[in-house]
């Protein structure tokens, strides 16, 4: 397992930050937005189509029939049958020198999907998924129309269960009494998401990009983990903010063990997971002290699907207990845990 | 709108993936570089980048890069006359051997000169060990590591093959006193000599014809009894030189045709029982397509067997971008301190193609983890970069030239 293990794999991976939201979420208008910035002019954006995002004026020059430069020397392209094709022509056009050196993908996903197949297709294509790695989901989610969505439609609960970011839109439009009810709601379901607010799509490109980093530094990987709010007091991971909740039928909740687990007595509590009720686990994402590792492992997935683990050189502070964080539907957190501690002992014996 | 056919194909765009450019030095105008490079540490703690120039007028020029992103020239110097090219050089300490090749025979200095580099500003002469003769054009290549053997492809005076494409080849030099270097073995194609009583080997069709010569011959200490060599058209070569009076060879794996010939380096990964073989693309305009870099299991090392191949990029991509397109000169691993030693991380050159850096963790499957193609050079004659020679030293810092006036590039992986 050693041989997965290293960052530098995944360090030299070009970074896809995937966007999504509900209709009228005010997608287009912050991807718009992001592409003004400086940082982000060598980037790729993939959208459903050019006028989505309204740059038709931005559009210089085609480089072929799904594939526009822009004015900031962006790159634009429409999905042409599927993602994981329009990802593999872009970095063989990359390779070519018949496009521009784009160092980033911004994935705009369509209101109504579940974004859960476009992180899946990440992993699960050979060519992309050895050229990208996703840096991180993020949602945004209307003040105004938010909450009823959220309510209606399972899509926008999974696009909450799934977010590292959250972005709340519009909310010079609500009041803020709606808002904060609003925030309340979106951190029970995801309290491991950093929750912002974007009016007309303004917003520091930098809060929503290297969020999970190519070589994890101790305080992104907090950062990532649990969110801008780690909580206080004893415990830290633990603080009483984190609790299991159940809104929209999405729990989340946190584990931690102290025993280290083997890798091979982890890997199997995690598929078995995955075989039993791999749909309703919308978000795994943890620190896992593995025998033998001198830095806790890096672990991540949605549904079925884990990212490849990676090995961090050294613990964020003196805990070296695992700890990991669950976004699930309907598993009560005493199934999970079970499943572990089971496990974890196994390994201890 | 404006349609652009190719935006990227232009050759003056530089493209890179996790390869930054640090520095670039036209080395005062003269930017045409080899085969040689070589890093040494001065006793006063300077790093100085020794290398050799493509043709004349330059010899060697010496660039302290000890600010890797400053780089700073030392010194330049001048070649006798422009029918001589020093093309190669190694250094082991204070010591640096150079090639001398002429365009013909007959001519000299054909040979290497040995210099004692301990103030870079002023190299002092050694010694020349002349390989002039009637049949003979000098010296292509040396590899020297060990501080008292140099290996190399070279003519010799007393060397007459039947056919002129054939005349250099493999000489163990004795430089242990660096002031009378001596000829300790040789070995040559079975066949390419008058007077052998083997065959002549099976030439390529004309238009690849490029002869049974040898070009790299890399001798590593951690193998002292094997010598590693491009054979050109004669494919890679392994040599037992236990006897360096008597080199024998234990394994050679030929295989052009039906491949355009040009075997060019041979490195062994010596950990993992491989070898990484590198052609050299020597026609423009991807004329004598494909030129690769190949993985080799030598288990067995009286059979080699080919598994797989690096990954490049179309010739469909690069073959008309100017210039030549394809594989050549490799990072070989120097076995001395100022070196990056990696079985794990490959850097090869691919003229308009650039640096390419590649992961053979999984030798079935060469991985393309990162490259640079700098943008045309503004005088090269090709209209588009031609890598020639890269380095690598032990930080990582990889030192890339062209070929003709691009100069020196330096540059850092960011994985």
């Amino acid at each position: 397992m050693s041989d997965a293990l290293t960052a530098s794999q995944v360090a030299g991976k070009l970074p896809v930050t995937v966007i999504t939201g509900f209709l009228g979420s005010g997608k287009s208008t912050l991807v718009k937005r992001l592409l003004t910035r400086p940082e982000m002019s060598r980037v790729a954006v993939i959208v459903n189509e050019f006028g989505e995002i309204g740059i038709d004026n931005e559009l210089i020059a085609e480089v072929s029939e799904n594939m526009t430069l822009l004015s900031n020397g962006c790159l634009c392209c429409t999905v042409r049958t599927d993602l994981e094709e329009t990802l593999r022509e872009l970095f063989i056009k990359r390779r070519a020198g018949e496009i521009i050196d784009f160092d980033r993908v911004v994935i705009e996903t369509s209101g109504m999907a579940d974004p859960t197949p476009v992180v899946h297709t990440m992993l699960t294509d050979g060519m992309v998924f050895s050229r990208y790695r996703l840096d991180g989901v993020v949602t945004l989610i209307d003040a105004i129309n938010g909450p009823g969505q959220l309510k209606d439609f399972p899509e926008a609960g999974k696009q909450v269960a799934l977010a590292d970011r959250i972005v709340i839109t519009k909310t010079d439009l609500a009041k803020p009494a709606d808002i904060e009810a609003l925030t309340d709601t979106l951190t029970e379901a995801n309290p491991y998401a950093s929750i912002y607010t974007a009016v007309q799509g303004e917003i520091d490109p930098a809060l929503l990009i290297d969020v999970i980093p190519a070589r994890p530094r101790a305080e992104q990987v907090d950062s990532w983990l649990f969110g801008n709010d780690k909580g206080e007091g004893e415990g830290g991971y633990l603080s009483n903010r984190v609790r299991a909740t159940h809104t929209m039928n999405v729990s989340s909740f946190v584990l931690t063990f102290d025993t280290p687990f083997t890798w091979d007595a982890f890997a199997a509590v995690t598929q078995l997971l995955t075989s039993l009720r791999g749909p309703d686990l919308l978000r795994v994402k943890g620190l896992v002290n593995i025998s033998g590792e001198i830095g806790p492992v890096v672990v991540q997935g949605a549904q079925h699907l884990f990212h490849p683990p990676v090995a961090l050189a050294a613990w964020p502070s003196d805990d070296r207990r695992s700890r990991i964080v669950f976004i699930t539907r309907n598993i009560p957190k005493q199934a999970v845990e079970g499943l572990f501690t089971a496990a974890a002992g196994l390994a201890a014996h | 709108m404006t349609v652009l056919a190719h935006p990227g194909s232009k050759a003056g765009n530089s493209l890179s993936l996790n390869m930054k450019l640090l520095a670039h030095h036209e080395l005062d105008g003269f930017g045409g570089i080899g085969e040689g490079m070589a890093l040494q540490k001065t006793k006063d703690g300077r790093r100085i980048l020794w290398m050799a120039h493509e043709s004349a007028p330059k010899n060697f020029t010496g660039i302290d890069v000890t600010d890797r992103a400053n780089p700073k020239m030392v010194v330049q110097t001048e070649l006798p006359h422009a029918k001589v090219r020093s093309n190669s050089l190694d250094v082991v300490g204070d010591l640096m051997v150079v090639a001398y090749q002429t365009q013909t025979v007959g001519l000299s200095p054909a040979g290497i000169d040995l210099f004692d580099i301990s103030v870079p500003e002023s190299p002092k002469l050694l010694s020349h060990l002349d390989r002039s003769g009637p049949h003979s054009r000098g010296v292509h290549c040396v590899w020297f590591v060990d501080g008292e053997y140099v290996h190399m492809s070279s003519g010799a005076a007393d060397f007459e093959p039947h056919n002129p494409l054939d005349d250099q080849i493999y000489q163990i030099i004795d430089v242990r006193d660096p002031k009378n270097p001596k000829e300790v073995g040789r070995w040559w194609y079975p066949g390419t000599k008058k007077g052998d009583t083997e065959p002549q080997p099976r030439r390529l069709e004309k238009k690849f014809d490029c002869g049974f010569r040898a070009h790299n011959t890399n001798v590593f200490p951690k193998r002292a009894d094997r010598a590693y060599c491009g054979w050109l058209d004669g494919g890679a070569v392994v040599l037992d030189i236990a006897d360096k009076t008597q080199p024998k060879m234990v394994a050679n794996w030929r295989y052009s045709p039906p491949f355009n010939g040009f075997c060019h380096t041979v490195l062994p990964m010596f950990s993992k029982n491989l070898l990484v073989v590198s052609d050299e693309c020597v026609q423009d305009g991807g004329a004598d397509w494909p030129k690769l870099v190949w993985m080799v299991d030598a288990r067995d090392e009286s059979n080699l067997v080919p598994i797989g191949t690096f990954p490049m990029p179309p010739v469909s991509a690069f073959g008309k971008r100017g210039g030549r397109y394809g594989a050549h000169n490799m990072h070989e691993n120097l076995p001395v301190e100022t070196s990056f030693q990696s079985e794990d991380l490959i850097f090869g050159t691919f003229f308009n193609g650039g640096v390419r850096v590649y992961n053979i963790a999984n030798p079935f499957q060469p991985e393309e983890v990162a490259y640079f193609v700098p943008g045309a050079p503004p005088t090269s004659p090709a209209g588009a970069i031609q890598i020639n020679d890269v380095y690598v030293d032990e930080n990582r810092t990889i030192y890339a030239a062209d070929r003709f006036g691009g100069g020196l590039y330096v540059l850092e992986l960011t994985i």
